[in-house]
């Protein structure tokens, strides 16, 4: 009897799974015969690509600093995602809260304040930059019904353009540098690191996963986001009120991925770079998304994914600086695994 | 009419699954050529999945179908259609912005080529068609303009216009009034005296009484036998139809109930005055001026074809943001500027018309589908606006046993019950807490006999509490079993108010289609 139960779970287990397993094998197949194509060795290359990030602490490192900004531009995606919305503006929402953060340092850089104090001041004005910058989408969907898809992208590239300016206008531009960045922030302004070179945005970033978390799961608000999610018909008629939903998603995703920003800023950059959003050459936002769809936007899915995802970004950037690979063969796995996984989870859930 | 006796139809053994449920067991069933060929049972029994195998869209798990003798294997509705079976299904199939014979000619391919559809050869055809069959309907009107009646006919010379010699019909009636059903047994008549064979499904042992040569009862996936309607009575029918269901049944397979007399309340416990809406859909219809009280211990009808304001109505009561003018005042309190969770809070619930699309979270559990519209309630609510899941656990296991809801446990995704099964659900979200009044639309739609009569019994329990009811329902026979007084609504007003001792389903029925 007991023995009946476990092999059910299991076979529970492998149905839930199976088509995540198909998809990563074959987007890692694909992924192999191209490598081959090219010319590269196929084995070097996984192995490079996916053991990199356990290589050295340095690489441990590096892979949780990627994780950092990556699973908070996932939940920018994920929570407007659970009510069917498409959030594409964590790009602009993270750099609009790196902006701003950068803007409110140099401005503060004379006021000798703890630097704890600078600290959060610094961070939630980030978070909530990037929360009223998101909302905006969110008010034109809820009032005017336009589509997030297209003001979001939209607002994206009003938000590059803003970081463009503050880069290099003064006051706030570095003097004498090629490239658009701003000032350096003074030292003790900067996040205190934990151990090496990782900064404690990490703590926080895990702090956020737990936080939406207890959103999601525990508060009434989590339920009437869900509810909204599954039936927004069924939602409205029992009182959920759909426009108050949507802009409380828009701004809980915005907030994390300002937040996102600001972090970039304090514990990687020490000032804003144009750019500073972008890692193994595409946008953290981008991944984030990414990462959402392969999650399923489940917010116990969304920390797990993010950090597998880090390890492949990780690997990548090793996979092009060691062997030559270039960084798009990676992106090209990524998009395999996203439109396999869609796919496989469609496909098997037929009969 | 041709009293050949080969089988044109026949299937054999045959069953199929989904899932936990077995939909068909072993089922035989055969037609003979030139018969109207009565298909009766509940709601659940297999009529449907059958209909639906022989027509393509699911592939038995076992067993084999004959067409005139001849074996035959049916993957898709194509073949179906080639070999000379046509389906009429319950809700229209026609494109809602094309003509009749825009929607005949539609998908096929012998009137001219693709790109350039010889119009003018296939009116000839249909014309012919119509007149041959007494199947007469406009041919220029956009089909949306026209009544359910009408469209039947207009999807019932499409099948004949692909060559169709085998008809059949799901549930033909339920959307018909006045004299459409009287109208629809004259032209399968003269379909039958042409050589067409109809199958008729239904779960109206009435109907089958009036219109078919034989009958085949299906019970719970089981074929119960075949009969002469002309050798057969209604007693038989029905207990073939319900063995070992004990259960008293009208000849329309309704639970046969009889309210109670209840003492009514002095004030009323709702009064709609002067309501005007706003649409709830895009230039849909909106309420035009309704006025009329509801009374504790009393269930107050609203009758209409669907789509004349009843959903108006009944959102109207729960959701005052789409009140134009006027207003609903409950217990003397007036709605007026007041949210859906403040008016849940009064003691009123609602139970939408669309089971799956309006009343719950289909991909939720049963515990928070039971939660939905109590979820700012404050016994449910902890510090910090958290939700005390422990609590609600609790409550939905009560309320799964009270209401007899059939699942393993409360985590079940609620989609996966049967439509019975989802009712309770429904049911027992809105009667959670004691309430005043219950606005119900469509509650009994699709569901089996034991369904339908846990749903009756739950209405007369509120009535016989001193509590009100608003029924709303397209089935005037549902609404007259169990209504103390019937309201019609046509075109977003009511044209009318029926005491019991003055119901009558010919008037009632008059004024439904603005008679």
């Amino acid at each position: 009897m007991n023995n009946a139960t476990s092999t059910d779970k299991l076979k529970q287990l492998w149905l839930l799974t199976r088509p995540y397993v198909f998809a990563l094998g074959l987007a890692f197949l694909f992924t192999g015969i191209m490598l081959g194509l090219l010319g590269f060795n196929v084995w070097e290359a996984f192995k490079a690509l996916i053991t990199t990030s356990f290589s050295s602490k340095f690489q441990i490192v590096e892979t949780f600093k990627k994780f950092t900004p990556l699973v908070l531009t996932t939940f920018a995606f994920a929570i407007p995602f659970q009510i069917k919305f498409f959030n594409i503006g964590s790009t602009g929402q993270m750099i609009m809260g790196g902006t701003i953060a950068t803007m409110l340092g140099l401005g503060m850089s004379s006021f000798r304040v703890p630097s704890a104090l600078a600290i959060i001041l610094i961070l939630t004005a980030a978070a909530l930059t990037g929360a009223f910058y998101a909302l905006i989408a969110g008010a034109l969907k809820a009032y005017h019904n336009i589509n997030p898809i297209i003001s979001t992208i939209m607002l994206n590239f009003v938000a590059m353009q803003f970081t463009n300016f503050v880069a290099t206008t003064p006051p706030w531009q570095a003097p004498l540098t090629g490239h658009p960045m701003s000032k350096e922030l003074p030292k003790w302004m900067l996040l205190p690191r934990l151990f090496s070179e990782l900064h404690i945005g990490f703590l926080i970033a895990l702090g956020m996963v737990a936080f939406v978390y207890f959103i999601m799961k525990k508060t009434v608000i989590g339920y009437e986001i869900e509810s909204v999610g599954h039936n927004q018909r069924a939602a409205e008629i029992h009182g959920i009120n759909i426009k108050k939903t949507t802009l409380v998603t828009f701004f809980l995703g915005g907030l994390l991925a300002g937040l996102a920003g600001g972090i970039e800023v304090l514990g990687v950059h020490g000032r804003l770079v144009e750019g500073f959003a972008v890692t193994s050459g595409a946008e953290y936002g981008t991944f984030g998304t990414l990462t959402a769809l392969i999650s399923g936007a489940e917010p116990l899915a969304v920390p797990a994914v993010a950090f597998l995802m880090s390890i492949l970004l990780n690997g990548a950037d090793s996979l092009q600086r060691r062997l030559m690979v270039p960084v798009e063969l990676v992106f090209l796995t990524q998009a395999l695994i996203v439109i396999l996984v869609v796919t496989m989870r469609e496909r098997f859930r037929k009969r | 009419m041709a009293k050949d006796i080969t089988n044109i139809l026949e299937a054999r053994g045959v069953s199929k699954r989904f899932g936990e449920v077995q939909a068909l067991y072993k089922v035989d069933f055969s037609v003979r050529k030139g018969e109207i060929h009565g298909l009766l049972g509940e709601n659940g029994a297999g009529k449907s999945t059958l209909m639906n195998i022989l027509y393509g869209l699911y592939k038995p798990d076992e067993g084999e179908i004959y067409i005139e003798g001849k074996r035959v294997e049916i993957h898709s509705p194509l073949d179906s259609i080639r070999l000379g079976i046509g389906m009429i299904h319950q809700m229209s199939t026609l494109v809602p912005e094309f003509t009749a014979v825009e929607n005949i000619v539609l998908g096929t391919e012998e009137s001219g080529s693709r790109l350039n559809i010889d119009f003018s050869r296939a009116r000839k055809e249909i014309l012919e068609l119509s007149e041959k069959f007494g199947l007469r309907f406009p041919l220029d009107v956009k089909v949306k303009e026209l009544s359910a009646g009408t469209k039947q006919k207009i999807e019932i010379i499409r099948a004949l216009y692909r060559k169709a010699k085998i008809l059949i019909l799901d549930e033909p009636t339920a959307y018909l009034v006045g004299d459409e059903f009287d109208q629809l047994l004259s032209s399968l008549k003269i379909l039958v005296d042409n050589g067409v064979t109809v199958i008729f499904i239904t779960h109206k042992i009435r109907e089958v009484m009036q219109a078919c040569h034989r009958a085949s009862v299906l019970k719970g996936g089981r074929m119960q036998g075949t009969v002469d309607i002309e050798k057969t009575s209604k007693e038989e029918l029905v207990s073939l139809m319900f063995t070992g269901q004990n259960i008293d049944v009208t000849d329309s397979a309704l639970p046969n109930v009889i309210p109670e007399p209840v003492e009514r309340s002095e004030k009323p416990v709702c009064v709609i005055k002067n309501l005007n809406t706003y649409p709830i859909v895009k230039d849909g219809i909106v309420l035009k001026d309704v006025s009329f009280e509801v009374y504790g211990g009393e269930i107050f009808g609203i009758a209409g074809i669907s789509g004349n304001g009843q959903k108006e109505l009944a959102e109207a009561i729960v959701n005052p943001s789409i009140i134009a003018s006027g207003e609903v005042i409950i217990n003397g309190k007036t709605t007026t500027n007041l949210s859906t969770i403040d008016i849940f809070k009064m003691g009123v619930f609602y139970t939408p018309e669309d089971r799956v699309y309006e009343a719950i979270l289909p991909t939720a559990s049963i515990k928070k589908n039971l939660l939905l519209g109590h979820h700012r309630d404050n016994a449910f609510l902890g510090r910090m606006r958290t939700l005390r899941w422990n609590r609600i656990k609790g409550v939905s296991r009560e309320l799964i046993k009270r209401f007899n809801v059939k699942t393993p446990h409360e985590e079940l995704e609620i989609r996966k019950l049967s439509g019975g099964n989802i009712q309770k659900v429904v049911f027992a979200r809105a009667l959670m807490n004691p309430i005043d009044l219950l606005v119900t639309h469509n509650p009994t739609a699709g569901l089996d006999m034991a369904s339908v009569k846990f749903v009756f019994e739950q209405l007369l329990e509120l009535r016989r509490n001193g509590k009100a009811v608003l029924y709303l329902n397209e089935d005037l026979d549902e609404l007259m079993i169990v209504s103390d007084r019937i309201g019609v609504l046509h075109e977003g007003r009511l044209v009318g108010i029926f005491n019991r001792d003055e119901f009558d389903k010919n008037k009632i029925g008059a004024l439904m289609i603005g008679g």
